[in-house]
């Protein structure tokens, strides 16, 4: 009897072991995912805009 | 959308390097690393040309194609930008650019020659833009700052033109246009008038 439940344990104690296990692969994943949205996010970027300081420059050239 | 491009006027370019001094002193560009460069043809005769050279942002890029770890994107705007967290430095960059644009800090062969580098369109890079990571990798980000590259913005003649390409088009096209063709190119009748229509031109004017 005492050994039955001592199995029960082991098989209880792998199973959330495993659970944990898998819950930590997807949670890194999820981060990872994260980084990768935040760097494909910086590489969007603000980029060009026709500011004012653009506009004088334009007109610069036309001298 | 605004399609980044740069265009020398080899008729205005005196050779200065002010670009190159811009270039390195905006970006901080180690020894070594000339993002910009200014290329004579011709050089000691008559009708010599200058051109300033740099990353022409190609539209079908060869740097990209060669990539063997990917790390070219391209901008919406048509920068051509590289992740140096990827960048190998194998050099195929190197040698598929037609203009030589990328450049590396060190000597040596495979795997010494450290991350390659080149110009950003003054665009930064990956990181967060104007973030200290951004700015020691690839230099500032003048683009985020509503600004333009700062080697089209200091050059003294506006022989190094930069920006969007259908303005920079616009802008070339019409002085094409004004200058004419011959004498008048260098600027014979800044300096001395243009001749009236039906006059003789003067003695010794050159057409």
């Amino acid at each position: 009897m005492k050994d039955k439940m001592s199995r029960r344990k082991f098989f209880a104690a792998v199973g959330a072991g495993g659970v944990a296990a898998a819950a930590a692969v997807v949670a890194n994943k999820g981060s990872e995912e994260h980084k990768a949205e935040a760097k494909k996010a910086a590489r969007q970027g603000q980029g060009y805009q026709l500011s004012e300081h653009v506009r004088r420059y334009y007109e610069t050239t036309k001298v | 959308m605004a399609r980044m491009k740069f265009l020398c006027d080899a008729e205005r370019c005196i050779e200065c390097n002010g670009c190159v001094t811009a270039c390195k002193n905006e970006h901080e560009v180690p020894w070594g690393v000339n993002r910009r460069r200014v290329v004579t043809l011709n050089d000691g005769l008559p009708g010599e040309k200058s051109i300033s050279v740099a990353c022409m942002h190609c539209s079908d890029a060869p740097c990209m194609a060669v990539c063997p770890v990917d790390c070219f994107y391209k901008t919406s705007e048509g920068v051509v930008l590289h992740d140096k967290d990827l960048c190998i430095g194998c050099g195929y960059c190197f040698y598929a650019c037609p203009f030589g644009a990328p450049q590396f800090p060190q000597d040596g062969a495979f795997g010494m020659r450290g991350k390659m580098d080149k110009c950003t369109f003054c665009a930064g890079g990956p990181e967060a833009d104007n973030s200290p990571g951004e700015f020691k990798k690839y230099g500032r980000n003048r683009l985020s700052e509503g600004k333009l590259p700062a080697c089209a913005e200091m050059c003294s003649t506006k022989a190094l033109l930069g920006g969007d390409a259908d303005v920079v088009a616009d802008i070339y096209r019409n002085r094409v246009l004004k200058r004419g063709k011959g004498a008048e190119v260098w600027g014979w009748g800044t300096a001395y008038g243009k001749p009236e229509k039906g006059a003789t031109p003067p003695a010794g004017a050159k057409s």
